[in-house]
């Protein structure tokens, strides 16, 4: 029996922090953004242009052909532990010694990666090839080596600027995290929906000829895990006014946010979609008792249609079951002036140690390269492509992919102070106010309209106690 | 001189004779035995209350500074009605205690007789109080999904799926669904309690009532009841103050949602999610003072309903039945 109830509670316990886990690797995505929007940080004089050149840089290295006589070891740490023990990075490396036999690559995954990288950082003699922790801008030119211009980079990679000092880039993504919605392509095809859907519109009526055409659930909407409502909040800002700036430093001062632009686009339109979709039974039937870990296996098998989560979701949809290829990520059905915009972010970034020697320096700037344009690394993991050139699964075309802009200086709180005398708690674990939409359009209890007023009202009443200025 | 110092000698004496007399030495020893547990008593309820009460005139987060609001934060808690309203969810707990206490005092007594395999129904019915709360609310979530277990031991007795209720998804059911859940948990442990209560009844009274020709339930109404009011009493404010604060079912089972908010997962999301401590914990302190409120109140009704029992004694009272159902016998004849 003392058994029993152990594991019942141990599978309780297990899962508690699984459902608790996951927030935080979706918020991750979105705080880096904003460390990486800081770019006005001041800037050092000196430059370390010239060892750039001497070690290679991105540019000039040609895989294949730059430092095939080079034989020398090199040391990679870096935080992802599960990649380590399931052998992919072993894979990668024994993939890029076909290329490179000389050049040795040592791992070292890192569980407490964040705190322990910048004890290694400081400690000196790390290795030659790692992810950048967190510290300041201004500080990297004393710990890497550049990889190039930013202008150059820009050529190359995605967030070129994230880890830039003074016009040099020091550090690459090694995948990117964005802002869309997962669907089954499968579910689609049958349903006979043949492009994807751009609007609010086209996106219901998508969900519609799904639940017309086909058995699976149009949306599955994770009501009851909560934060997966939450995470409706993440796609505010550019992706819903085309404006980067909205998010983190206009919001704050809007008289009305939420009214109705009247052209699909703005939160009125983001949260009307879920509103709509409920009413019109776009949903699952049973939306009390869903079940966040037995939705992977079933968006896999094409049970259901589409989620709205981030891109950080993608990879474990695929690894849930035996279709990994039919899962897309699509961005969302969102198109503001004629064009459709993603918020994106990087992942942690490779660099390079400057105090190693010429050959571990080249070695070690050949592997980030490799690791970047031919590994497939970041596609594996469902990631926003970092590379420009090495083809991605990842298909965002025609959209602007943007990150969104940090809040003003001196207004770094004002969201959070207004998230909680509001109580709506945008991006801040405000679950319960999108759950509150679902039950509201299904039970009828409440127009979308009434919903979006309460909202501002709200909102306005809070803008008012902390006397904040209406500027919008 | 000499006079002095026997003064003093005497005083001495006066005090170690006062120190190692008995009473003395009584009362140092309780206060030594006292001093650890009021210190901890002190440190870990009563010194965080105060604060909790300190900070509910206040506007502030865990960090940060504080601003002095006055009685804000209380006229908030009546006047947004979000936060007040939550408290009639109580009811539906309210109505589930009763129902839980009177299946367990109903299954005590039937326990409290020789009943065959007696031990094993008060361990299988006393069983899932002995499982974590989270765990509970895992177990019911799936048990009330579409088509999973409830609904499926329903149409075994012949319900048809289609007419059922979502158990969790129409707001007109899933309160009860959730009161339901907290019935199945503490029924078990009411139970026990209630049946260590009706084992300590004097048996003579029973031979007496029964040689007075007193039936099953006349014993129960008149013998039971009456000795086991103490423990009724408790079990009842108990389940109460319980209701009042219910927050494991609707937390876990639905994370509040759907109009399952009870008073005390709004006080958790105000005070974690929205972080306004001050704003928290003047919800708590309201919410005490309904407590001891319900308390007060329900104090006053049992003496009045046992009021017969608090005079007369449990013995005078089976006595004073006895004639009366001697006289009504003797009528009957």
């Amino acid at each position: 029996m003392k058994k029993r109830v152990a594991a019942l509670t141990m599978a309780a316990v297990m899962t508690m922090s699984v459902i608790g886990c996951a927030p935080t690797a979706e918020n991750a995505p979105v705080q880096k953004a904003d460390a990486g929007a800081d770019g006005a940080a001041p800037v050092s004089s000196q430059t370390d242009g010239g060892d750039a050149s001497a070690a290679g840089g991105y540019g000039a290295i040609k895989l294949g052909e730059t430092g095939t006589d080079i034989t020398t070891t090199i040391k990679f740490i870096h935080h992802k532990t599960d990649r380590e023990q399931d052998g992919t990075i072993a894979g990668y490396i024994a993939e890029f010694n076909k290329t490179y036999p000389n050049i040795t690559v040592e791992t070292e995954g890192i569980t407490d990666y964040a705190e322990d990288a910048l004890l290694r950082l400081q400690g000196g003699n790390w290795g030659d090839v790692m992810f950048i922790p967190a510290i300041d801008k201004a500080e990297l030119a004393n710990y890497y080596e550049p990889f190039g211009t930013v202008d150059e980079m820009d050529g190359y990679i995605n967030f070129a600027s994230t880890w830039a000092s003074d016009n040099m880039t020091y550090g690459i993504a090694y995948m990117g995290n964005a802002q869309g919605i997962l669907y089954n392509k499968k579910v689609f095809a049958d349903a006979g929906v043949t492009s994807v859907p751009k609007t609010p519109d086209e996106f219901i009526a998508a969900l519609q000829k799904i639940k017309d055409n086909t058995d699976a659930i149009p949306l599955y909407t994770n009501f009851a895990a909560g934060w997966t409502m939450g995470a409706w909040d993440a796609y505010l800002g550019a992706i819903t006014t085309g404006d980067e700036t909205w998010y983190n430093q206009k919001f704050v001062h809007t008289a009305e946010p939420f009214k109705d632009n009247g052209d699909g686009t703005g939160a009125y339109a983001l949260y009307k979609i879920l509103y709509d979709a409920t009413a019109q039974g776009l949903i699952e039937d049973d939306y009390t008792t869903t079940d966040w870990e037995s939705c992977k296996g079933r968006i896999n098998n094409g049970e259901i249609g589409t989620m709205v989560l981030g891109s950080w979701a993608i990879v474990q949809m695929k690894d849930a079951g035996p279709n990994p290829d039919d899962i897309g990520y699509m961005p969302f059905p969102m198109t503001v002036n004629g064009k459709q915009y993603a918020t994106a972010g990087p992942d942690y970034s490779f660099a390079v140690n400057k105090d190693s020697d010429a050959d571990h320096k080249l070695a070690a700037q050949i592997f980030v390269k490799w690791m970047v344009e031919e590994s497939g690394w970041c596609d594996f993991e469902g990631g926003y492509p970092i590379s420009k050139s090495a083809p991605t699964s990842f298909a965002f075309d025609g959209v602007e992919v943007v990150e969104n802009t940090a809040a003003l200086d001196g207004e770094e709180d004002l969201l959070a102070e207004m998230n909680a005398e509001s109580d709506l708690n945008f991006n801040n674990g405000g679950n319960t106010k999108i759950q509150d939409i679902i039950t509201d359009a299904f039970n009828g209890t409440k127009t979308f309209d009434e919903i979006m007023a309460d909202w501002t009202k709200e909102w306005n009443d809070a803008q008012e106690e902390l006397e904040i200025e209406v500027l919008y | 001189m000499e006079g002095k110092v026997k003064v003093q000698v005497n005083e001495e004496r006066s005090f170690s004779k006062w120190f190692t007399s008995r009473k003395t030495q009584r009362i140092i020893t309780i206060a030594c035995f006292m001093f650890i547990p009021l210190l901890l008593l002190f440190t870990f309820t009563y010194l965080p209350f105060g604060k909790m009460v300190g900070f509910s005139f206040y506007k502030m987060k865990y960090i940060g500074e504080r601003t002095f609001v006055g009685l804000k934060n209380y006229k908030k808690v009546f006047s947004e009605p979000e936060y007040f309203s939550s408290l009639k969810l109580s009811f539906f707990y309210m109505a589930g205690a009763l129902v839980q206490l009177a299946i367990s005092l109903y299954l005590a007594t039937v326990l409290s007789f020789k009943v065959k395999g007696g031990d094993i129904f008060k361990g299988f019915m006393f069983f899932p109080y002995l499982i974590n709360g989270i765990a509970v609310g895992f177990i019911f979530k799936f048990f009330f999904t579409r088509g999973f277990v409830f609904d499926t031991v329903l149409q075994w007795c012949g319900c048809n799926v289609d007419k059922l209720p979502y158990w969790l998804r129409d707001q007109g059911v899933n309160n009860w669904s959730l009161a339901g859940t907290s019935i199945w948990r503490y029924f078990g442990q009411n139970m026990v309690l209630f049946i260590g209560a009706i084992m300590s009844v004097d048996s003579e009274l029973y031979e007496a009532a029964m040689l007075d020709g007193c039936n099953k339930w006349q014993q129960f109404f008149y013998v039971t009841l009456p000795n086991i009011r103490t423990v009724l009493f408790l079990n009842v404010i108990l389940s109460i103050t319980g209701s009042l604060s219910a927050f494991e079912p609707p937390y876990v089972i639905t994370s509040g949602a759907n109009g399952t908010a009870t008073y005390f997962v709004k006080m958790h999301e105000v005070a974690h999610t929205s972080q306004k401590v001050g704003q928290a914990s003047a919800m708590a302190v309201v919410l005490l003072i309904i407590i001891l409120f319900a308390t007060l109140l329900q104090n006053v009704l049992l003496k009045y309903a046992f009021r017969d029992a608090e005079y007369e004694g449990p013995e005078q009272n089976v006595r004073k039945k006895k004639t009366r159902i001697n006289t009504a016998g003797k009528g009957k004849k």
